[in-house]
């Protein structure tokens, strides 16, 4: 969204404007519309006025950067202007991120943005993708996720989170799924499709079938933290990278998440600073460890994430994806890291930054 | 076709364990006794027997039958106990304590189990041992053969015939035959371990056919066998003949473990009696080893085995 308004703004300088805001960027819009639009001198209604009629349908069509349609706003838009085509040409004439005067002037129309036109339908299908999902079985959800990842090329955070985050028996039904669903293995397509570093990290991930139980040995935790900081110092002058290295992986992709839990503590104690600091480099990889660490932290900064200006499109989707997928089960461990990190309540940044029936459909997900 | 016979009127579990128990005592055992029962019980009716031989005299059964007999017979029998999933998962587990030699068993069972079979064989040994098979595994080897053997064993195939894609096979024989052409040692052996690891049998099996099709030769000729000391070579070769043709391959086993010349291979030999005597797959074991031996399974192991181990054995067959 925000490259829709700045197009706008660009050529904004300091001119009247409206009444104070929510959204400062707005304030870039209005100020050009109003140089450029000489129609505006000759129309009755006082410029503020019409500037909020404009401001209250700019937030309609796009939310203004958050995310999800403000329904009301939008029907109430829909209902003014009757009967006066020229004051909706004149909306138009001055959106310019949805609509574009010089692109259509052959034919005389201010013709629609295709990019816009697919962020929109982006933004309206949120509250309907909220809603299917919330319905699906789990498993077939993270199926369909992981199907989706492998098949546009995505990043591949949400095989990562799908095989760190679930329960041994959830993954190995998520597999089941995704064999009904596509009659192929998805480590089959996992190990076919990704072709880069991670490859045998992924594979190892998803194919991971965990023991579940809390027996712990702390000596085998102190030697495989002594074997991840050995990888890792020697990371640099080896031949393959971290990612690709055989014990890393073996350790990440075959030890219980308690023992994990635990050979994580330990190298923090050995080297003063925890192992996802050392992987700053390998992104797949700090996921992999923040996942099997705490899952909790780690959702609440995918959730942080999504509310930030320069979110993009898996980004933004990956607040319904972690709201729906955690409501059954460590919602209440999400909402607790969320505040302890970001200092405010779940349910509040949700209200904040998202809009219409798509907010009203994830709060309630949330619950109180 | 599984070859145990069960008889029409099973007695009751308390009956049995009467029954075993008299067996136990006095001077010796009875082995014929605990043949006759224990031989002619399926899973289901043996987990019972123990289950009510500890609930009346308050000992395990496996223990009493581990004291009681000894040598061949009592291996046989102690494995013949469990169900199919838990005995997988015990021979999984002796294999990863010595897995230098003991590798194939660890390829026999991930690769002739359907996915579902190997599934619950992991949850056993998540239950027995506390670990995950996938950690001991991964542990324990090293080098190509370590990545195989992991892949082999983490793998849930899909388990239909309904989407082989012959183009995907002809590519894939390619990347198996050039990984074939180089040694191990020299690398490009993640595609083949790739291949071999996540394709489900049916995709697999087109793709080794194409193979001969392309190479005029099948893919187990093909495949280096020198003495590789990982052990990797041979760990390929078994995996593939496992997904080609188990009963075949189990055959094999059974032909090498009877062999006159070399003396008798008891541990293969009740391993892959054992294992299958209640699996549907016996029966075309059995087939597979008269084609190419000269005689029945019976015979052979009549011929080269003895005493209670040879009874409890052939009674296992349908003797």
């Amino acid at each position: 969204m925000q490259q829709f308004l700045t197009q706008t703004g660009s050529n904004s300088s300091a001119a009247t404007s409206p009444p104070a805001s929510p959204q400062p960027r707005l304030r870039q819009q209005q100020a050009p519309r109003k140089e450029r639009d000489p129609q505006n001198k000759e129309k009755e209604a006082p410029p503020a006025a019409m500037a909020d009629e404009h401001q209250d349908l700019t937030r309609a069509f796009a939310g203004l950067g958050g995310l999800g349609v403000d329904e009301t706003a939008l029907v109430s838009a829909l209902g003014r202007w009757r009967r006066q085509p020229e004051k909706r040409a004149q909306f138009r004439r001055g959106f310019l991120g949805f609509f574009s005067a010089s692109a259509g002037a052959v034919a005389g129309i201010e013709r629609c943005e295709d990019e816009y036109l697919l962020h929109l339908q982006a933004e309206f299908a949120r509250f309907k993708d909220a809603a299917v999902l919330w319905a699906m079985h789990p498993w077939e959800r993270d199926a369909r996720w992981a199907h989706h990842v492998l098949h546009k090329a995505h990043p591949p955070q949400v095989l990562v989170e799908v095989a760190c985050t679930r329960a041994a028996d959830d993954l190995l039904g998520a597999r089941r799924a995704y064999q009904a669903l596509y009659h192929r293995s998805l480590e089959e397509d996992v190990a076919y499709r990704v072709r880069d570093a991670n490859a045998s990290l992924l594979v190892g991930l998803v194919s991971a079938y965990r023991y579940e139980g809390a027996c712990v040995s702390e000596d085998l935790a102190t030697e495989e933290a002594k074997a991840l900081a050995a990888a890792v110092r020697s990371a640099p002058a080896a031949a393959t990278k971290l990612v690709q290295n055989e014990q890393v992986v073996r350790v990440l992709a075959t030890r219980s998440k308690p023992q994990l839990r635990a050979t994580f503590r330990i190298y923090m104690e050995l080297h003063g600073k925890p192992l996802e600091e050392d992987l700053a480099a390998e992104p797949c990889l700090r996921e992999a460890v923040k996942c099997l660490d705490s899952p909790p932290k780690y959702f609440s900064e995918v959730i942080s994430r999504a509310f930030s200006d320069d979110a993009d499109r898996q980004a933004k989707a990956a607040l319904t994806r972690v709201l729906v997928s955690r409501a059954d089960t460590d919602m209440e461990d999400i909402k607790d890291a969320y505040a302890r990190q970001y200092g405010a309540k779940l349910a509040d940044a949700v209200a904040k930054n998202t809009h219409g029936h798509y907010k009203d459909a994830l709060l309630a997900i949330i619950g109180k | 076709m599984a070859t145990i016979t069960v008889p029409r009127v099973v007695p009751s579990p308390a009956e049995d364990a009467a029954a075993l128990l008299k067996a136990f005592q006095g001077w010796g055992t009875d082995e014929q006794a605990v043949i006759s029962i224990l031989a002619h019980r399926d899973a289901t009716q043996r987990k019972q027997i123990a289950l009510e031989y500890e609930h009346k005299y308050s000992e395990s059964l496996i223990q009493r039958l581990q004291s009681e007999l000894s040598g061949d017979f009592e291996r046989a029998v102690y494995h013949w106990m469990f169900d199919p999933a838990e005995r997988q998962a015990v021979m999984a587990n002796a294999a990863t304590e010595c897995i230098q030699e003991e590798y194939p068993v660890i390829v026999e069972v991930a690769c002739t189990n359907s996915s579902a079979e190997l599934v619950a064989v992991k949850k056993a040994y998540h239950a027995l041992y506390r670990r995950s098979l996938e950690e001991d595994v991964a542990a324990r080897a090293t080098g190509n053969l370590r990545t195989l053997l992991l892949a082999l064993v983490s793998t849930y195939r899909y388990d239909g015939d309904d989407n082989v894609d012959m183009e995907l096979a002809r590519s894939e024989a390619k990347i198996v035959h050039e990984a074939v052409r180089r040694a191990a040692a020299a690398g490009g052996h993640e595609e083949l371990i790739r291949v071999v690891g996540t394709r489900s049998k049916a995709q697999l099996r087109a793709t080794f056919g194409c193979f001969k099709d392309e190479h005029r030769g099948s893919v187990t000729k093909a495949l280096p066998r020198g003495d590789d000391p990982t052990g990797y070579p041979r760990a390929l070769r078994t995996a593939v003949r496992c997904v080609a043709d188990p009963s075949k391959y189990f055959a094999k086993v059974l032909r090498n473990a009877t062999r006159e010349s070399a003396g008798t291979d008891e541990d293969s030999l009740t391993r892959v009696v054992v294992m299958h005597a209640e699996k549907d797959d016996m029966g075309a074991i059995c087939a597979a080893f008269q084609k190419r031996a000269s005689c029945t399974l019976e015979q052979a192991i009549a011929k080269e085995t003895s005493g209670d181990y040879r009874s409890f054995l052939l009674a296992l067959l349908g003797s």
